[in-house]
């Protein structure tokens, strides 16, 4: 049974006050005009009645992390043999997020299914995946680019989270979603909240039914895979795309990656850091050659992946969590949702006999 | 917009002779447009330009080259256009630009301080000088001024410098004052100040290169300095040192071709106001060499060309 | 032994390979004293230093960039240090909107004959810089992390 408790809207500084005792906290608060997840600071407002610019992503997946430190040496005895040593670079501590909407927690399930692989798991994700708890508020507004709804979730959802925060009217409804979750939910600031959940309940139904109407995505992944070699239909999709990160890395379920070695005479460190397929180098080979050679290749890359490829592999979750950064947050104002739809809708010329 | 229906026959007129139509249509809520490609006749009718027309088309038009192309141009976009002709980018006898007069743009980002949190935008009247914005169930009453971009407050070329079919009654230069200073003011601040201004902003940058990629003479396109291992001028590091640096770079290679379209700082997805080096870097060519971008397609850029002795230039007493 | 009592500051010197950097043989030849601060990088010609040479020394912390060349109608290339003296003037004036001292940077004409004006540029810069102190240094522990590292290589 999950632990329901409450908390009243002023009550939160100091609650997460005492959680910054013992873990590292984020929360939402401005830097400039942008909303992100931010180290908690009592003296910054925290701002939670919108969506952050930003999803919680770097909590758990840097932007750019040191995978390993190396130091070459050369053997007095010979010379021409150089050793190296290495020593990697593993996160310690525990990580709490406060505020990451149910969308942004969701996303991370979908890195699970890639990292946390029995075969291969990333053993630097895994410490942070394991050591970052997500206490994430359920949504009470929607915006024109939400659309949860479309891939299996709603404003609600607890997938991924270890406490799910229902906005009440004069507080939060805290319900404990894993047992790390639970043993978050024992400060004295907390009162027992079992008598709120009725209203919280007919809270996340009123918003569930606010938001835009679902579409109907199950023949995503086979209407994607037929558009495949229509080069003319992805050539129309993505010519107002400028090829830049925004999408990607604003993206709380895309999780690519560059590795570099950079080294300073004797030593060096390897560094791990966040890469986009919408970039040309992305897919360029050693040889020079570019299997993905134009934007349109790339744009089919990131909708056929997340709509298409992952669902094939990964049991028919699409790999996306409908939190509409990519549509808001692009320069050129494209929206993956029509992209998704107009494949779905396609319908190929007929052919001339 | 008074000269849509205009601009619309003027396109059709043309279409025929041409690959490809860049213009706006609406975006994903009342408050965005969207770049549209016009291919067939059917695509004319979702046409729309007005304040939410923001970007510079222009940026597309290297990456089309070889095809016919034609081109709604603000008259900021004009100055991009030429540039790019300037620089043998493009061929103008491929572009066919249609130009329309101007009375300015939003700032997406003073709209959006303005409403607060707005939760679903439903509906945006603009008349005359008042925007008025259903948001989350309630009626935001703004002033066109208030949400304005920067840039179009001391615009000195509302019709496009350049067109092949001009729609509708050129007008003059708004009369407002030049700048709406935030250049001057920035220049007021104490040098530690600056110095500890641009961490703060550089800090946040995600590295997505949106400014690069939305700049339409940023035409390196896929060899840029900034993904380089060799010569590594950028590490891959989270640092503001190297994030700064780009944008460096960034101003550095605009410098004497920079229109101030403003695409860099509007297309970043992290607020970061990037135009206010562009802008200094502007100020001082303009200084130095009377010099101004994109005006015209025959001007030589004041970096590639010298004088024996140069007016502006003092030599120094070392 | 340094001219200027007191902690030596890190001064990078970029040097056309024709006059500033025979000039600063000819100081040495001379054996006139000079400030050791500075450390030199020898360039085929002013026209060959990219203004992003003196942004990536100052950001990586140097306290002060002299960048000298063959007098105007001297190069060695005709026209090099002709396109050299636009580009570093707009460096000059476009640092301050970054926050760093315009006397950090300098650029000069010293020819291959002018060892005693070398020392006096020299000297002069690096008491400049001397007044201006250290730079302001950019955050993180990255920065000086690696500032160490490389002063370990050098």
């Amino acid at each position: 049974m999950a632990k329901v408790q409450f908390i009243k809207s002023a009550d939160v500084k100091p609650w997460l006050a005492e959680l910054a005792k013992e873990h590292r906290v984020f929360a939402p608060s401005y830097d400039g005009e942008a909303l992100l997840f931010r180290p908690f600071d009592p003296e910054q407002e925290i701002v939670l009645d919108r969506a952050a610019t930003m999803p919680p992503k770097k909590t758990i997946f840097p932007q750019s992390e040191k995978l390993v430190d190396f130091t070459y040496s050369k053997d007095p005895e010979n010379l021409s043999r150089i050793k190296i040593d290495a020593k990697a670079n593993l996160p310690e501590g525990s990580t709490v997020v406060f505020g990451s909407r149910p969308c942004d927690a969701r996303g991370f399930t979908m890195f699970d299914r890639v990292y946390l692989s029995d075969k291969n798991p990333d053993i630097y994700y895994q410490a942070r995946r394991k050591n970052t708890l997500f206490i994430t508020l359920a949504c009470r507004t929607i915006e024109n680019t939400c659309f949860c709804n479309w891939v299996d979730s709603d404003p609600c959802d607890p997938t991924g989270s270890d406490v799910l925060a229902i906005p009440v009217n004069d507080g939060y409804l805290l319900e404990s979603v894993s047992e790390q979750g639970e043993k978050l939910l024992n400060s004295k600031l907390l009162a027992d909240g079992s008598s709120r959940r009725a209203e919280a309940e007919k809270i996340c139904q009123e918003i569930a039914g606010s938001i835009n109407n679902t579409k109907d995505l199950t023949l995503a992944p086979e209407k994607l895979l037929a558009v495949f070699d229509n080069m003319e239909f992805w050539e129309e999709v993505s010519a107002k795309c400028l090829s830049c990160g925004a999408c990607t890395y604003l993206c709380p379920s895309c999780y690519c990656f560059n590795i570099t070695d950079e080294t300073t005479g004797m030593k060096g460190k390897r560094l791990r850091s966040w890469d986009n397929c919408m970039s040309a180098q992305f897919t360029m080979e050693a040889s020079g050659h570019n299997p993905r050679p134009t934007k349109a290749h790339r744009l089919k890359n990131r909708v056929g992946h997340k709509f298409s490829y992952y669902p094939t592999i990964h049991g028919g979750v699409i790999s996306c969590c409908g939190c509409g950064r990519c549509i808001k947050s692009c320069p050129a104002g494209i929206d993956i949702r029509e992209i998704v739809l107009k494949a779905i809708d396609f319908v190929p010329a007929a052919v001339e006999e | 917009m008074k000269y849509q229906q205009e601009l619309k026959d003027s396109i059709r007129k043309a279409l025929p002779g041409l690959d490809v139509v860049i213009a706006w249509s609406a975006g994903y809520d009342p408050l965005h447009a969207t770049p549209h490609f016009i291919r067939r006749e059917e695509d004319i009718d979702r046409l729309e330009i007005g304040p939410f027309s923001v970007h510079n088309l222009a940026t597309y038009l290297p990456g089309l080259r070889g095809k016919k192309v034609g081109i709604v141009v603000k008259g900021c976009d004009s100055r991009s256009v030429i540039e790019l002709l300037q620089e043998n980018l493009i061929n103008r006898e491929d572009v066919t630009i249609f130009g329309f007069p101007c009375t300015g743009v939003v700032d997406q980002t003073k709209i959006r301080k303005a409403l607060g949190h707005t939760g679903k935008v439903d509906f945006c009247q603009i008349a005359s000088q008042t925007v008025v914005i259903g948001a989350g169930g309630e009626e935001h009453k703004l002033r066109l001024s208030k949400v304005l971009a920067d840039k179009c407050f001391s615009c000195q070329y509302p019709n496009a410098l350049i067109s092949d079919h001009f729609v509708g009654e050129k007008i003059s230069p708004s009369a407002q004052t030049e700048g709406g200073d935030d250049l001057e003011a920035f220049e007021n601040m104490p040098l530690p100040e600056r110095f500890a201004f641009w961490q703060k902003e550089m800090d946040r940058c995600i590295r997505c290169y949106a400014c690069r990629n939305a700049c339409p003479m940023c035409v390196c396109r896929d060899h840029c300095l900034a993904e380089s291992r060799d010569p590594h001028w950028l590490s891959q590091e989270d640092s503001v040192r190297d994030k700064w640096m780009f944008q460096l770079i960034h101003a550095y290679h605009l410098a004497g071709r920079c229109t101030e379209c403003g695409e860099c700082q509007r297309a970043c997805p992290m607020d970061i106001p990037l135009l206010l080096l562009k802008k200094k870097m502007n100020k001082e060519i303009k200084e130095l060499f009377q010099y101004e971008a994109g005006v015209d397609p025959e001007a030589t850029p004041p970096l590639l060309s010298f004088k024996m002795e140069e007016e502006n230039i003092k030599e120094r007493e070392w | 032994m340094p001219v200027l009592k007191g902690k030596e500051l890190r001064i990078v010197g970029f040097l056309c390979n024709w006059c500033s950097y025979g000039g600063a043989d000819t100081a040495g030849v001379g054996r006139f004293n000079q400030p050791t601060d500075l450390r030199i990088i020898r360039v085929p010609c002013s026209g060959r230093i990219d203004p992003l040479f003196i942004m990536k020394t100052l950001m990586n912390g140097a306290d002060g960039v002299l960048v000298s060349g063959c007098h105007p109608r001297d190069c060695h290339y005709a026209e090099g240090n002709f396109y050299a003296r636009r580009r570093l003037e707009v460096l000059h004036r476009f640092l301050p909107i970054l926050g760093f001292e315009p006397g950090r940077f300098e650029y000069t004409w010293v020819s291959a004959s002018e060892g005693q004006r070398w020392q006096q540029v020299v000297t002069r810069f690096t008491e400049q810089i001397h007044k201006l102190g250290p730079a302001p240094k950019i955050a993180g522990p990255e920065a000086s992390a690696t500032l160490r590292q490389m002063e370990a290589v050098l």
